[in-house]
Parts: structure tokens; C-alpha cells; sequence
């Protein structure tokens, strides 16, 4: 259909590209764009970060994308133009983890569809996280259990039941 | 049957190569959660206590609930709690 695109970035040979993910969602009739982009934060639960090393398991990853897409399509209407894309491989502080980008024709859906998306890959894509501190220490962040997924739905509340130390917040 | 097993996240700090072939004598995904974990209990004693239990079983596809049966392939991957984004 062409209306969604899934991508991993793997560090080592390229960067997430906000722009391109802007074009893709773009279309003369979309009258809303959103865009979520979240980056490497300094500072996690008072330790100071040097960066970040995210690891993912690259087959399921793209699937489970490609599912969220289909979701929100459902959910959101056949318009929905929506970009998925995760980096793998260490980052710097700064550097993008993660970039969604949604086109709709209206400005509810965009906001909605992003947010979903966004929700969606944090609590159901098999992806980790690895903080490195400044201190020299790292640490496997704890993160969300699968064994309950399919979390689609779970994942579609604005307002997750539980914190995680994430990078953007 | 034998499962060939691909660790990922803090799992493949404690296997080297983050690769484990284990003989599980069960045809579920539950049989091969347990033969993991009498594993863990001699191999990996730096895993975090109740890890294993929130670990996902998965294949290239789809991730399995307890009750499923082991792929006839017998390749399966293990996802901790997972933490993108």
C-alpha cells in the first residue's frame, strides 16, 4: 500500500533521519503532520549518562512495526501515512533514538496516530536499552515483559500504568 | 527435542557467544521455559532474580505464549523485558 515505512538504523553505518521521515508522511491532502523524536538524554534517575547502547532483535522488530502501522491505520483510517524508525548500536548523548512520524488529513488523527505509535514500539517492540554512565558503569534498563503481548492495545493509552527510565522523559 | 537458543538484551551478558543449544524434554514453549531455567540456576549466577520469568519466548514472527508448541525448526530467540524508544 506504501502508507507506512519501518526502518532500523543501525549506528554503525547511519543516523535517523527526521527529514526523510517528514517527506514520507507528507501528501497534498494531509493537512496535519506530527513528528516524535526521541534522543539520548543526559541525565537518567540522577546518574549522569555518557550514552546509550540499544540492542534489538531486527526480524520481530520490523514486524511488530509493521503490526503498530496496521493498527493505527485501523484505527486512524486508510489516509494514515505513518514512519517508523529505531536506531540500534551505541549513541551519544543527543544523538536519535527514535523517530515517528504521522500525515493524516486532520490534525486529532496525527497527534493520536504518533502518540499510539510512539506508546506502541516503547512497550511491545523486542528492543533494549543499555545506559552507560559517566561513572563507567552500565546498566540494562528493566523495562516491559512480553509474555502478555500482543500490547497493541495496552499500548495505545496516552498515559502508560508505569514509568520507565526512559531517554525522553 | 534440542532448541537452539538466541539471547538478547542482559541475557547476553551471561552466555558467551549469546547463543545456547538446550535439550528440552517437552513439547511447549512452558517445557522449555523450565529447561531455561534449571540452566540458569547452574550456568548463570549473575542473572537478576524472577528475570527468566518475564522473558518472552519468540521466533523470527511472532512471540509465543507458554502453551504453544517449540517450532519444528527449533530456533527461538529469548526477549527480556523490553525497553525502547
Amino acid at each position: 500500500m506504501g502508507h507506512h515505512f519501518v526502518h532500523v538504523a543501525d549506528r554503525a553505518n547511519e543516523v535517523l533521519d527526521p527529514a526523510a521521515a517528514l517527506e514520507f508522511v507528507s501528501d497534498p491532502g494531509f493537512g496535519g503532520v506530527t513528528m516524535f523524536v526521541g534522543r539520548v538524554r543526559d541525565l537518567n534517575q540522577g546518574r549522569e549518562v555518557a550514552g546509550i547502547s540499544y540492542d534489538l532483535y531486527r526480524p520481530l522488530a520490523l514486524a511488530r512495526f509493521g503490526e503498530i502501522a496496521e493498527q493505527a491505520q485501523r484505527e486512524f483510517g486508510p489516509a494514515l501515512k505513518l514512519y517508523i524508525a529505531h536506531a540500534l548500536g551505541r549513541l551519544a548523548v543527543g544523538e536519535l533514538a527514535v523517530v515517528i512520524a504521522a500525515g493524516t488529513p486532520h490534525r486529532d488523527e496525527a497527534f493520536r496516530a504518533c502518540r499510539l505509535a510512539i506508546e506502541a514500539v516503547k512497550h511491545s517492540a523486542p528492543i533494549w536499552k543499555q545506559e552507560h554512565y559517566v561513572d563507567g558503569d552500565s546498566v540494562w534498563s528493566e523495562g516491559c515483559s512480553l509474555c502478555d503481548a500482543p500490547a497493541v492495545h495496552a499500548a495505545t493509552s496516552p498515559a502508560p500504568a508505569h514509568d520507565h527510565d526512559d531517554p525522553q522523559r | 527435542m534440542d532448541i537452539e537458543l538466541e539471547l538478547f538484551g542482559a541475557l547476553r551478558d551471561l552466555e558467551a557467544g549469546d547463543r545456547l543449544r538446550l535439550p528440552v524434554p517437552g513439547e511447549t514453549v512452558a517445557d522449555l521455559r523450565e529447561a531455561l531455567t534449571v540452566y540458569a540456576t547452574g550456568h548463570w549466577p549473575r542473572i537478576a532474580a524472577g528475570l527468566l520469568k518475564s522473558c518472552a519466548f519468540a521466533t523470527a514472527d511472532s512471540v509465543l505464549r507458554d502453551s504453544a508448541p517449540l517450532p519444528a525448526d527449533g530456533h527461538m530467540v529469548v526477549l527480556p523485558p523490553v525497553s525502547g524508544g
